[in-house]
């Protein structure tokens, strides 16, 4: 198992060298903003243009570019310097992530709660109305835009511009250590916003799992072995039917800590995913390259932890 | 210099409903309707604005920065030579000066004095000199700031051409409270206007030097006030992670070294706060329902309908706010060709390209470049125009476009040739909108398009501003004037010297030796009422090649809460001036 | 058959209907058996012949909502499916068990064979602790001969292989030493040496225990040796019933000659074919006429197609019972003229 796990964090690596290249190729080849035209205006001269480049390191040869990003970080542990701010990108991150680890987490607690228990209800009791409230909302939980979803919610309930003045409005967001309460509160919509989607998802992926599984014969062996239905249906069925959401789950979660960027944009959270937008629109590369490399970063893990869980979990996989 | 009309876009524009706000006062500069033109006289004292923007402010550095959010920042952090004053955007006043500007009769020499008691605010607390102005635009030159405009506007300074960040010789400083610049040309009048960029803004020599030295400057983040306000920093004068945390918020505070005596600004707010990030949907509504609040972005069309019908006070339109136009590439085949370009004018329903935007309320029909607040505006024909026949009719007029057609050599009033033309213009409501109506006139005189939307900043940097890409039409244009001297508009979208084959500025690419002759005199033209004069010819001239088809003058919206009394910067798309605003 | 006070489990009349799309389907018409403590009841039929959902629905596995069931199905007395889902779930697993067909697909494939069986004995002596019910299973692996019972014990299912899984489940099923077993099929799925200590087990272990088995099988080589009493079930009703030996000494029905004659046998001269019995099992939604083997018996008379004969016991054996319309006198020529190599005509 050790050897298993090093060889893929090692694979992971490469996998993050690969995703720095094709990041750095996209940003140069695919027709988007140029950062010094940028900071120059619509009209600078050509020679001030020239100096900005200069100035940005722009004019140096592309491998050049690279290499010197590289070597940056894997021997002094720099991600660079913004463009735009002359921040450094590493602290910018880190100025970030608690916002979406903190987002990221409450959502998938919600999302777990909910979903669970809807999936197994709606599998145990099909065709009854909560069947068919599971399969509905799910329905909308699915095709609703979070955005759109967002701005319902706070033209609902935000305290500032809602009918129902009950949760704080966006940009209330304030990280857990200056005050927890509000921190909580400010939090609370965009958890449930975020969480609505993939709520749906998984009760309706554990319902179909579900029914699948309370027909197979370990089930029936299950019931004949005089066990109560409700041992049947969570020790023996959720059991065997919540492996693949496991996995899934795993996944969505390393994609999530990427940064969610509607959520984010919409609550006005200072999260991942809206810094990676700002980078984007101001094409600061350094920075660009920065958050995509961390949301590559958790996808990899998240990967090697649902394998590892995975085999945990099954242990049909283990043997092979 | 010019920039394009490019305010701060919403973060997600929704589909816009096609507004159709009813009449109400138009006149040029009048706001019509909204809350109206202040000039701040009477405000209370106290409170703290804050401000809501979706995107971060560029640069702190003055040596750096101009859009338009940074101007509306640094106007009440620093003081530069001249300023407008919020409710004029013509004439400059004196600001750090003491005095208008002195302009010798050759014009080839600017004497300014600047006043004495203006003190930098921490960490640096000392008095201004005239070399801290010296220093300032000397900086410009340094390629670690590497100034934009600098060298356009400061460029005829003795010196200023092999200048790189050292002394600049035609830069003099007699005494502590005079500067003297030295032209080559006789350009002074030109430069006078142009002190009003934040270039002119004094910078401490001894502090910013170890900052300058760095590439790149890292001075902006470790700005020093010279204005009623300041951004809260460390010891060392560092702004980042204590006032200023990118992407999220900045705050402004009173800065103790400033004497109200020297300034004829009331500064009546404690502090402003802004909040950088969010949706511009969101941010719109709570200001709209909230206190205190203002929008650093361009609301979204269903907004200002929400403001317009509901909160008619909450919402100013700004005139003069900058001019629409679409570009035709008179370089390549079909539009080398004059009456090709007056038939497409002259097809081009101007009405229906703003009504889509909201109608009467978003600003004037345009008929020549030059428009409100910039001098020499109504010497080119103000808002009846030129008089060209091609641009005669808002509505547009399919007769005298088939006329041109048929004088182009198509009989039947519409092209037969091969050309496939390529519009490039801008994604996202209303401007997709307008590029759609001009790439359909387009088809309606039998020309083959493709229409191409792209977001503003590859519009710019891949397309319309890079001639290689052989662009035919550019619907989505504009130009939102450096300051109020009629050269910053016309000569770099115009002239046929500022063609070049990246970040072109001069879309049509028109080259009329004429035209380009008539320039070069008028740059060299001394005092406001001649230059205004000159290039309102000019203008005249330009619009009747017909390389470019201008439709709008622009109105800025701006919103803000019920109890803020917004003074709008009429010379920047509206913002409130936040040394003037104050709380009710 | 009689209904005694030493009977372990008696099915009377028992019906099981399913409602589908289609129509309703009779997959059990009316059987009726018992079995005493210590003896073995093998079931004989083909797939769709009813034997297995007979026994699923003694069990109570089979209720729901679009099954119809009507009968009795009493064990020491009481009425299974009368009972209450509360009561049905005090006697599975405790007085009545099952041994499934496949023990891969029958044991939870994510939970350790000692877990499943733990479980089995907690769920009935409530108040069981853990280590009790441990040295039990333990116990009860030992007791099926699973070698190494120890570290078999913490091993999933498919760590074991096909024989010791089929232990396992049986191990499962007696953990409360229930007065009944059904297994069904519980050799199909393994190879045939296997096959022989699978049935030499269950043998051991009624006989230990004295519990009433039944066993479901298709294959009559399986009943020879472990059946006291047979009953060949076809279209879902009994056609023949008879002890063992007399069963195949003196075989009454067609359907169930054909069996036998289908029977690869040892003793058989080289060469001699396999004889099938042509068609196919008919449907249950909608039976044939008359007497429900008549498409396929070569005996058929035309009254056979009207007639639905029920099952009769010999005049002379009236342990052994037979459901057909040609008389005993033409059974038994026909019956030797068959075992004489003649064949059908």
């Amino acid at each position: 198992m050790a050897a298993y796990v090093l060889r893929r964090v090692l694979w992971g690596l490469v996998l993050l060298v690969l995703v720095s290249l094709l990041t750095f190729v996209v940003f140069y080849v695919l027709p988007s903003a140029d950062p010094a035209q940028l900071r120059a205006g619509r009209n600078a001269s050509p020679a001030t243009l020239a100096q900005i480049r200069e100035n940005l390191g722009l004019d140096r040869p592309m491998t050049a570019q690279y290499w010197t990003f590289l070597s940056q970080l894997a021997f002094h542990a720099n991600l660079g310097y913004s463009y735009f701010s002359q921040a450094s990108v590493g602290s910018l991150l880190v100025d970030r992530l608690p916002a979406t680890i903190s987002l990221t987490l409450g959502a998938i607690v919600i999302w777990v709660l909910v979903a669970v228990p809807l999936g197994v209800v709606a599998a145990t009791r099909r065709g009854t109305w909560v069947d068919k409230l599971t399969t509905g909302g799910a329905l909308l939980g699915i095709s609703a835009p979070v955005y759109w979803l967002g701005l319902v919610a706070l033209y609902l309930f935000a305290d500032d511009i809602g009918i129902w003045p009950l949760f704080p409005g966006a940009g209330s967001y304030v990280p857990f250590t200056d005050d927890p309460w509000q921190w909580f509160t400010s939090l609370i919509l965009p958890w449930i916003v975020l969480a609505s989607t993939f709520t749906a998802v998984y009760a309706r992926l554990l319902r179909g799992n579900m029914i699948e599984v309370l027909s197979e014969d370990y089930v029936r062996t299950a019931r004949a072995k005089g066990l109560s239905e409700r041992r049947v249906v969570w020790r023996h069925g959720l059991r065997a039917a919540v492996t693949p959401l496991v996995t899934l789950a795993g996944l969505d979660i390393g994609l999530l800590l990427g940064g969610a960027v509607l959520t984010e944009a919409v609550f006005g959270i200072p999260g991942i995913g809206q810094l990676n937008y700002q980078a984007i629109v101001h094409a600061d590369y350094p920075l660009i390259q920065g958050t995509v490399l961390l949301a590559a970063c958790f996808v990899i893990v998240a990967n090697i932890f649902v394998d590892v869980a995975y085999a945990y979990l099954d242990p049909r996989v283990r043997t092979s | 210099m010019p920039r394009p009309v490019k305010r701060a876009l919403p973060l997600f524009a929704l589909c816009a409903a096609v507004l159709a706000l009813g009449a109400c006062g138009s006149s040029n500069n009048d706001s019509g309707a909204g809350a109206t033109v202040d000039n701040g006289a009477g405000g209370q004292r106290g409170g703290t604005l804050t401000l809501l923007t979706s995107q971060d402010i560029q640069s702190l550095d003055p040596g750096i920065t101009y859009g338009s959010l940074d101007l509306n920042l640094l106007s009440s952090a620093v003081r530069t030579l001249y300023a407008y004053a919020p409710d004029n955007p013509t004439d400059i006043q004196p600001d750090l000066a003491a005095s208008p500007p002195q302009v010798s009769p050759d014009g080839k020499t600017l004497t300014v004095r600047i006043r004495s008691g203006v003190r930098f605010g921490p960490p640096v607390n000392r008095e201004v000199t005239s070399r801290d102005v010296k220093y300032a635009i000397e900086r410009g030159f340094n390629p670690n700031v590497a100034n934009p405009y600098a060298s356009t506007y400061y460029g005829d300074v003795v010196g200023a051409a092999r200048a790189t960040g050292g002394p600049i010789a035609g830069i003099k400083t007699p005494d502590d409270q005079t500067i003297v610049f030295e032209l080559t040309r006789p350009t002074a009048s030109l430069l006078a206007q142009a002190t009003v960029l934040p270039l002119s803004a004094p910078v401490p020599p001894e502090y910013a030097k170890p900052f300058d030295a760095k590439s790149p400057s890292t001075y902006g983040n470790h700005l020093v006030s010279s204005g009623p306000y300041m951004i809260p920093a460390d010891r060392d004068g560092d702004v980042l992670g204590n006032g200023y945390v990118p992407g999220r918020s900045l705050r402004l505070v009173r800065n103790p070294n400033w004497s109200a005596a020297t300034d004829d600004r009331p500064a009546y707010l404690n502090e402003v706060d802004f909040r950088i990030g969010g949706s511009t949907t969101v941010s719109g509504r709570q200001v709209l329902a909230g206190d205190g609040l203002v929008l650093g972005d361009s609301p979204t069309p269903p907004l200002v309908k929400k403001a317009y019908q509901t909160a008619r006070d909450q919402i100013f339109f700004s005139p003069g706010a900058g001019s629409r136009y679409a570009a035709l590439n008179t370089a390549i085949p079909p539009f080398d060709d004059a009456n090709l370009r007056k038939a497409v004018a002259a097809a081009l329903d101007r009405e229906q390209m703003r009504r889509i935007r909201g109608g009467k309320i978003v600003g004037d029909i345009a008929s020549h470049f030059l428009y409100p607040g910039v001098l020499g505006f109504e010497e080119a024909g103000g808002l009846e125009g030129t008089g060209v026949d091609f641009l005669a009719n808002p509505e547009g007029d399919r007769a005298l476009a088939e006329r041109y057609m048929r004088a182009a050599g198509y009989a039947d009033g519409r092209y037969t040739g091969d050309e496939t033309l390529q519009v490039v213009g801008l994604a996202g409501a209303p401007d997709s909108n307008d590029a759609q109506i001009l790439d359909q006139t387009l088809q309606d005189l039998g020309f083959k398009t493709q229409l191409k939307l792209v977001d503003v900043s590859v519009m710019y940097g891949r397309f319309c501003g890079v001639p290689r890409a052989r662009v035919h039409v550019c619907p989505n244009l504009g130009w939102i004037r450096d300051f109020a001297d009629p050269q910053t508009v016309l000569n770099p979208a115009f002239n046929g010297e500022f063609i070049f084959p990246e970040n072109n500025p001069n879309w049509p690419q028109l080259n009329d030796p004429a035209i380009n002759r008539a320039m070069a005199r008028a740059e060299l033209t001394v005092g406001d009422q001649a230059r205004a004069d000159a290039w309102g010819a000019i203008d005249r001239q330009v619009t009747a090649t017909g390389a470019a088809i201008p439709w709008l003058y622009d109105r800025q919206p701006n919103v803000f809460s019920a109890d803020v009394r917004c003074v709008p910067e009429l010379w920047n798309q509206g913002h409130c001036d936040l040394a003037y605003t104050s709380l009710k | 058959m009689s209904a005694g006070a030493d009977v372990a489990l008696c099915v009377e009349d028992l019906r099981v209907g399913f409602d589908t799309r289609d129509g309703l389907v009779q997959a059990v018409d009316g059987i009726s058996y018992a079995v005493a403590p210590g003896r073995t009841l093998g079931i004989v039929g083909e797939s769709g012949s009813g034997k297995t959902v007979a026994a699923m629905t003694a069990m109570g596995l089979t209720r729901g909502l679009r099954t119809r069931v009507s009968g009795r199905v009493l064990l020491d007395g009481e009425d299974l499916l009368a009972a209450s889902p509360a009561r049905l779930q005090e006697l599975r697993g405790d007085a009545i068990a099952m041994v499934f067909q496949d023990p891969l697909s029958a044991l939870h494939p994510l939970l350790r064979v000692g877990d499943q069986i733990e479980e089995a004995v907690r769920a009935h002596r409530g108040g069981a602790s853990r280590a009790v019910a441990r040295a039990r299973a333990l116990e009860l692996l030992e007791l099926v001969a699973i070698p190494n019972a120890a570290q078999r014990i913490g091993a999933y299912p498919h760590e074991l292989s096909g024989g010791m899984r089929q232990r396992a489940m049986i191990a499962m099923a007696l953990a409360n030493e229930p007065r009944v077993l059904i297994a069904d099929e519980p050799t199909t799925a393994l190879d045939v040496t296997v096959q022989a200590q699978i049935l030499a087990l269950l043998r051991r272990l009624r006989d230990e225990l004295g519990m009433a088995m039944v066993l479901i099988t298709h294959d009559l080589g399986v009943v020879a040796e472990t059946a006291d009493e047979i009953a060949v079930m076809y279209a879902g009703r009994i056609v023949e019933q008879a002890p063992a030996a007399e069963l195949f000494a003196h075989p009454q029905h067609p359907y169930t000659w054909g069996l036998l004659r289908s029977v690869p046998r040892l003793d058989a001269p080289v060469g001699a074919e396999l004889v099938p019995i042509p068609g196919r099992p008919p449907s249950l939604i909608d039976p044939p006429s008359g007497c429900r083997f008549h498409p396929r018996c070569p005996y058929v008379r035309e009254r056979h197609r009207t007639v639905d004969p029920a099952l009769e016991p010999l005049a002379a054996r009236p342990e052994h019972g037979v459901a057909c319309l040609l008389p005993e006198a033409e059974r038994q020529a026909i019956w030797s003229g068959l075992t004489k190599g003649a064949s059908a005509r």
